[in-house]
């Protein structure tokens, strides 16, 4: 089989989304078809990336025809490989559900687009600086997007997140310019490679800088205030498509700071500082809230903190269980989000709703055989071989607080007057909800490559 | 927030930040320090990346200008980056703005000096512009400088026309030929040569308007999309009449 | 240590960040909130320039003398960073436009944008 030039990924939805606006010209109705193709596309070379990469490891591709790192080098690692099918391949069927809208927007497909193509690129690339200019394509596509049904919460909630992620972006280039600064160069193997030449104040600083600018994107503490008021301004696909994307990518570059950027000791204790605050401060504020957006917005946070504990605890079981949480918190939220337009009760009186928003709350809340059970249960092993039990207790506690507001939101939608979603919500839903079951009851296939994921990060790869 | 706490907070982070700049981040003299190694090969240099580029762009490039040599060959993925964030700032600000466009406006009649200068200076600022971005390579400037001189032609346009704005359509037909050529370019050089991006022309005389293999042609593609976009910009902030 | 030449330029990019930051932070006005962001932007792109100063150094354009070019790197990236600043603007200003069409006033919530 051919290996496909990585660089596809990005730059085929690239060229897609410069023509939609000749293709809307052409004929405003086949846009939404066109973008569905497109993604399709991104698709389908996204999974034979990943066979490649799990057929014959990691996967560099040089750009511009100069070695690394004078010039830009793309690597695809393990871990990228998974988050780049995951991303690629729900990103078409979230785009699914808005087929059923009379709304036609070609801008809000180019936007789709492109941010599809900006958070793979982000899981793709080997290049700090690089990797920062794809976060600010993830990050303004998001604010459009969050914006794009130009209600007053759509633009307050877009409105916090830009300033957020202005002062984010602005955190991610100091330290990249104090990594320079000393190291004159930009590619991560390079940085990690001679990153103990810096002084350890530097060191720590510019950690702290890129930790605090990627957290706006990963919903890490403390610049995730955005996050509940973008939520509920967003339409429920955009909320969906934020969790399945930009989300995922921001807490790819978490784990790559951490395992192979700058692999300092007080790194990982800060990183797991910051994970049991965000998960604690998480869970908590989203038991208190009414609007269904918002709590599951503050559930996302809460599952973030969660990832952020398993990746800073620097053991092969906990990355196994950072990526399956990962993946049921990207097929799990996506699926709620979906379902929560108009969530005022109801929408649980038809099977075809129901099913797959009870699947999405059993797998947030930890109930095997899903996903999100797998990650807790092998977060809860490493966890006490090494006997810390104060952090076991507060995943339960948060746990049980999950399992009481989960519990209410549902009863919310048994009563009330019948509602329901489109037609393509969903079949959107429906898919979704069985790509969860069949990795629940197959979890092997996302084992095998989640532990070669964990070792390689471990190794300091990426 | 409280104004007090806000002071004290960033006051706070004033001093942090300054103490860390003057004594934590020393910057190292490229020249003296950064040797580097490649990662894949495992090969090690005894010079630094920016004195690499400095030594060599004249051999790898033949462009005289040694940044635009970075932004355009060696680090060309982030400026294909960069052209998209401009143009996903252009959507998303199109798509919020849709139906504020569609209203009126008081409308001011420009006055006759500013109706009758424009006609003479228009030509001459967009000549500078494309100046610009032509020579990219060999002088200080480049795609986003002349894109942008030839956006503040469009300003006065947007000045005098005050009813009709800018033709919108042709500025959305452009901005999405030059994108694409932009990609199209890069996605040669797998064809051509062997990567994204590689230079696959002849790099030409050194310091020649024709030289530097595919910089200019980018530069080119790069200041028509940034004088479109920014001329877009500036038409949906604006608003238009819809008669 | 760094040149001394340098120092008042590392202090300046730290004041404009903090005063970026405070005014983010104390601010409900939309517009305000975007001029701080302009400072914020300003001061990281002046720290980033100024790592790459050499004294006594030229712009890194053929005249032959290479050893006296400052560092072209830092350059190339604030021209990115300035790009994506202004886009970002763009779009801030777009969002501040269409939440005064729907509430008719340009300022925020009580606390700001800092409430959590």
């Amino acid at each position: 089989m051919v290996a496909l030039p990585p660089v596809l990924l990005i730059a085929l939805p690239l060229l897609f989304a410069f023509l939609a606006p000749l293709v809307g010209m052409v004929s405003r109705r086949m846009v939404k078809l066109y973008t569905l193709l497109v993604l399709i596309l991104n698709a389908l070379l996204s999974i034979l990336l990943f066979i490649n990469v799990m057929a014959n490891g990691v996967v560099y591709e040089q750009l511009s025809g100069f070695y690394p790192p004078v010039g830009i080098l793309l690597s695809v690692g393990y871990l990228g490989a998974i988050l780049a099918v995951l991303i690629n391949v729900l990103s078409p069927v979230v785009y699914l559900s808005y087929f059923g809208e009379a709304e036609n927007s070609v801008k809000f497909s180019m936007l789709y687009m492109l941010v599809t193509a900006s958070s793979t690129g982000i899981v793709i690339t080997g290049d700090l600086f690089n990797m920062f200019v794809f976060f600010e394509i993830t990050a303004v596509g998001s604010y459009g997007l969050v914006a794009s049904l130009r209600t007053k919460e759509a633009f307050e909630g877009s409105f916090k997140y830009i300033v957020l992620g202005s002062i984010g972006s602005a955190f991610i280039l100091m330290g990249i310019a104090t990594i320079y600064g000393y190291l004159k160069t930009l590619n991560f193997y390079d940085i990690a490679l001679r990153i103990d030449t810096m002084p350890e104040t530097a060191r720590l600083m510019s950690f702290i800088f890129l930790i605090v600018g990627i957290g706006v994107e990963a919903e890490i503490f403390p610049l995730n205030g955005w996050v509940p008021d973008a939520y509920q301004g967003a339409s429920n696909r955009v909320a969906s498509f934020l969790s399945v994307g930009p989300s995922k990518a921001g807490i790819y570059a978490i784990a790559r700071l951490i395992f192979t950027l700058i692999p300092i000791m007080s790194g990982f204790e800060l990183s797991l500082l910051l994970g049991i605050f965000t998960l604690v401060v998480g869970e908590l504020a989203a038991l208190r809230q009414r609007d269904v957006k918002r709590m599951l917005a503050y559930s996302s946070i809460g599952q973030m903190g969660l990832i952020l504990i398993a990746l800073s605890l620097h053991s092969e079981t906990a990355l196994v269980a950072a990526v399956f949480l990962m993946v049921g918190h990207a097929l799990a939220k996506s699926i709620l989000f979906i379902g929560s337009r108009d969530y005022s009760g109801g929408l649980l009186r038809n099977p075809l709703i129901a099913g797959p928003l009870f699947l999405g709350v059993l797998s947030i809340v930890g109930m095997p055989p899903f996903p999100g059970f797998w990650g807790k249960w092998y977060l809860m092993v490493d966890l006490a071989s090494r006997g810390a039990w104060t952090i076991i207790l507060l995943i339960v506690f948060t746990a049980i607080v999950e399992g009481v507001y989960y519990s209410r939101y549902l009863f919310r939608g048994l009563n009330g007057e019948i509602r329901t979603l489109t037609k393509s919500e969903i079949a959107s839903i429906i898919i979704l909800a069985s790509i969860l079951i069949l990795i629940g009851l197959f979890p092997q296939y996302l084992y095998d490559p989640a532990v070669m994921a964990a070792r390689s990060l471990l190794g300091g790869g990426p | 927030m409280k104004k007090a706490l806000a002071a004290v907070i960033s006051i706070a982070i004033f001093i942090v930040l300054s103490y860390f700049f003057l004594t934590g981040s020393a910057p190292i003299d490229y020249l003296k320090g950064g040797n580097y190694t490649d990662p894949i090969t495992g090969e090690q240099y005894n010079h630094s990346v920016p004195q690499q580029y400095v030594e060599d762009t004249k051999n790898d490039t033949g462009a005289s200008n040694v940044v635009t040599a970075i932004v355009v060959e060696y680090r060309g993925f982030d400026t294909l980056g960069e052209v998209t964030v401009l143009f996903t700032a252009a959507t998303g600000l199109a798509l919020l703005l849709d139906e504020l466009k569609r209203r009126t406006l008081p409308v001011v009649d420009p006055n006759f000096i500013l109706k009758s200068a424009v006609k003479v200076v228009l030509p001459f600022i967009i000549l500078v512009g494309a100046y610009i971005f032509i020579h990219g390579h060999l002088t200080p400037g480049g795609g986003f400088p002349g894109g942008a001189v030839i956006a503040a032609g469009f300003l006065l346009m947007i000045l005098v026309h005050t009813t009709r704005g800018l033709p919108e359509r042709k500025l959305s037909i452009t901005e999405s030929l030059a994108g694409i050529s932009y990609v199209l370019i890069g996605l040669l050089g797998l064809v051509f040569a062997n990567e994204f991006l590689q230079n696959y022309l002849p790099l030409g005389n050194f310091t020649m308007l024709f030289s530097a293999g595919i910089i200019p042609l980018i530069y080119i593609a790069i200041g028509f999309k940034v004088g479109s976009e920014l001329g877009g910009i500036m038409h949906n902030l604006k608003g238009v009449h819809e008669e | 240590m760094i040149p001394e030449l340098l120092q008042p330029v590392f202090v300046i990019s730290a004041a404009l960040l903090s005063i970026g930051l405070y005014g983010v932070m104390s601010k409900r006005n939309m517009l305000k909130i975007i001029i701080s962001l302009g400072l914020v932007d300003t001061g990281v792109n002046v720290l980033i320039v100024a790592m790459g100063y050499l004294p006594g150094g030229t712009a890194p354009i053929e005249n032959g003398n290479y050893a006296l070019y400052v560092d072209p790197v830092p350059q190339a990236l604030v021209l990115t960073a300035i790009v994506i600043g202004v886009s970002v603007m763009a779009l801030a200003l777009a969002v501040a436009m269409g939440y005064y069409r729907k509430t008719g006033t340009l300022e925020l919530d009580k606390e700001g944008v800092m409430k959590w």
